[in-house]
């Protein structure tokens, strides 16, 4: 009897060493996972900082303050690797991709959230709720969709409203700026991007509506305010952290958008010039992102690869500083609260 | 009278916008419905894509279809365990505070990453040699052998990286919204943490991460920035041929390939194809597959919701 006792509990000590040692490896197998997803932000830093660092290094500041990106791309890809000067400049991507999301988002935000008002505030019940998963469907098609109509709808309109032959002819003699104006260009860009990231800043606008508490709008209704005075007055600055995260990640996903921007924008680099009036927005342009896929074909020559990882480096950093802005408003917003 | 004049002018405006993005939405999806429709034949499905000029002899979108969908399994593959296993460690294993607060950075700033960074990152790593057995080598000009960095396998392990940060993000709401009284009664029953957590928590959220999977999928089916840059921009399967033969998937998987996305971008007008009734024909497709997953998703948040009723 005691030696069946005995051996029961050195049956149950191994039996539970095992489980010790099962603990343990389950627990570290899951630690190394998180630290490895977590350490990805990390590698992609140093391989895109590592890869760019060539050209970075030789352009200095000018990769940022230079103009000319598509020309250098094109006698660079006709250079012998020893006359290579890795010197590039990127301003006109950069305007490029600031013009591009800012015109974006002026059309976008006062859209979206209307729609989100009125979806959340001002429609029936089921209509409201069908309309909601309208837009996330909408907010889920993919951007080569977008891209794609863009191409086919927007840009034959703006080149039969906007673009005379008389306009073209002007422009293509143009001493300084010799450029093909085909409908591809800034204004395209705005408009498609506006309509890509309008669904998001809806979705999330009306989320944050929705998670207003109802007392809010019970006491403003109590006080005798008309139901237009309690959403303008009550519920929108209640919401407005959350609508304020839509409009930042909405950003985001416009800075980097690559393949719409590269199929409507017109792929030259170009800085659009004030003085040129309307012609501003119908000029061709660039971003930084639709740069990686237009000139990607180019990217076995090593200064070519350098100069188009250099525009990653400036496209991750943003997107680090949206990031960062969006905690920093959760933040905030905790802290007031 | 003045103010309830503005307040009506404001509020006629946000119904006026709601109209349009409404517009928007039912003309674009209409849009491509009427363009595409009369491409999507079994024919057009079913039948490898030609390198043409003329939309006659296009051929179909049978091998852009395969290439989505061996995408999609790879990308999930190595995406759900690794966003998973995060996830589990982040809500149950990980001390509260500052650790916790630095990894949920990290997932954040990685989510934000635009895709295309993340293509190129993927093409800096699989172009080093040390990776050539996931594409094939290619002797340099000065005799440097590098590793070709485009195939599906590449595109595959570039996507789960893309949509690692929203499944660990999923996977931890999932988590959370279950009681923690399942945690504790599986305690109080004698099961150690780790079974806790494999026969009572991710039961429990089972329906969360299905969730945080199609979420992932329907990146994955979307991107276009990956496809082109790490699967190649070439239209047909590049494998030994036939690329179906089960004794050829290591030659097809370690060759470049094309994918809806990337074949609507070649035959649009801005790609060398130039064919748009073919490319809204395949838009039509993704549009669909979209729809679906999405339909997927609500069904199984609401078998969710039922459940969440009689607790």
């Amino acid at each position: 009897m005691a030696k069946l006792e005995a051996t029961k509990s050195i049956e149950n000590g191994s039996h539970q060493r095992k489980n010790t040692v099962k603990d343990f490896v389950f627990k570290y197998l899951l630690l190394s996972l998180a630290l490895l997803g977590a350490m990805m932000i990390v590698f992609i830093f140093i391989f895109i900082l590592s890869k760019s660092w060539s050209v970075l290094r030789a352009s200095g500041l000018g990769f940022i303050t230079d103009g000319g990106f598509s020309k250098q791309i094109s006698t660079s890809y006709n250079l012998s690797p020893a006359e290579q000067t890795f010197k590039f400049g990127a301003l006109g991507l950069l305007t490029a991709t600031i013009l591009s999301t800012v015109g974006a988002l002026i059309l976008a935000i006062p859209v979206g959230i209307a729609s989100a008002i009125i979806i959340c505030e001002f429609s029936h019940r089921a209509f409201g709720t069908f309309l909601q998963s309208v837009i996330r469907l909408l907010a889920c098609i993919p951007s080569i969709i977008y891209g794609l109509i863009g191409l086919m709808v927007v840009v034959p309109f703006i080149k039969e409203t906007f673009i005379f032959p008389q306009l073209q002819i002007q422009y293509l003699s143009d001493p300084v700026l010799r450029m093909q104006l085909s409908g591809k260009s800034l204004l395209a860009g705005i408009i498609v991007l506006a309509i890509m990231i309008m669904p998001t800043i809806t979705a999330l606008s009306a989320d944050a509506i929705r998670a207003v508490p109802k007392n809010y709008k019970e006491a403003g209704l109590a006080m005798g305010l008309s139901h237009w005075r309690v959403v303008s007055r009550i519920i929108i600055p209640a919401a407005r952290s959350g609508i304020f995260a839509g409009i930042i990640l909405a950003a985001g996903r416009g800075t980097g958008e690559a393949i719409a921007l590269s199929m409507v924008a017109g792929g030259i680099s170009n800085v659009p010039q004030l003085s040129h009036g309307g012609v501003f927005f119908l000029t061709p342009v660039l971003t930084l992102a639709s740069a990686i896929v237009n000139k990607s074909e180019a990217m076995s020559v090593p200064a070519i690869q350098s100069a188009l990882f250099s525009c990653g480096v400036i496209l991750l950093l943003t997107s680090v500083i949206f990031s960062l802005s969006t905690k920093l408003v959760e933040h905030t917003v905790r802290s007031s609260k | 009278m003045n103010k309830l004049l503005r307040d009506s002018i404001m509020k006629n405006l946000c119904y006026f916008a709601c109209i349009i993005t409404i517009s928007i939405c039912a003309g674009i999806i209409l849009y491509v419905f009427i363009k595409g429709y009369s491409q999507i034949t079994p024919k057009f499905l079913f039948s490898e894509p030609t390198p043409t000029f003329s939309e006659k002899n296009a051929g179909g979108i049978s091998t852009p279809i395969i290439g989505t969908i061996l995408l999609t399994l790879i990308g999930t593959a190595i995406a759900f365990p690794w966003g998973l296993a995060s996830a589990l460690y982040l809500t149950n294993y990980a001390p509260k505070g500052k650790v916790m607060n630095m990894f949920n950075l990290a997932i954040e700033v990685l989510a934000g990453v635009p895709t295309i960074v993340i293509a190129i990152f993927g093409l800096a790593i699989f172009t080093n040699p040390m990776f050539g057995f996931l594409s094939s080598k290619v002797e340099g000009v000065e005799g440097i052998s590098k590793a070709f960095g485009r195939s599906f396998l590449v595109a595959g392990i570039t996507m789960g990286i893309m949509i690692l940060p929203y499944i660990i993000k999923t996977c931890i709401e999932a988590i959370k919204s279950v009681p923690p009284s399942y945690m504790e009664a599986s305690y109080a029953l004698g099961a150690g943490k780790r079974q806790g957590i494999m026969k009572v928590l991710i039961p429990a959220s089972k329906n969360g991460i299905i969730t945080a999977i199609i979420l992932g999928m329907g990146r994955i089916i979307g991107d276009t920035a990956i496809v082109w840059l790490t699967l190649g921009g070439t239209l047909r399967m590049t494998g030994i041929q036939p690329w179906f033969m089960p004794e050829n998937y290591l030659s097809t998987l370690t060759n470049t390939g094309s994918t809806l996305t990337s074949y609507i971008f070649y035959t649009s007008p801005a790609g060398e194809g130039n064919m748009p009734s073919v490319s809204f024909g395949a838009s039509l497709v993704l549009i669909i597959i979209i729809i679906l997953l999405n339909l997927v998703t609500d069904y199984v948040g609401s078998i969710g919701k039922l459940k969440g009723v009689d607790e």
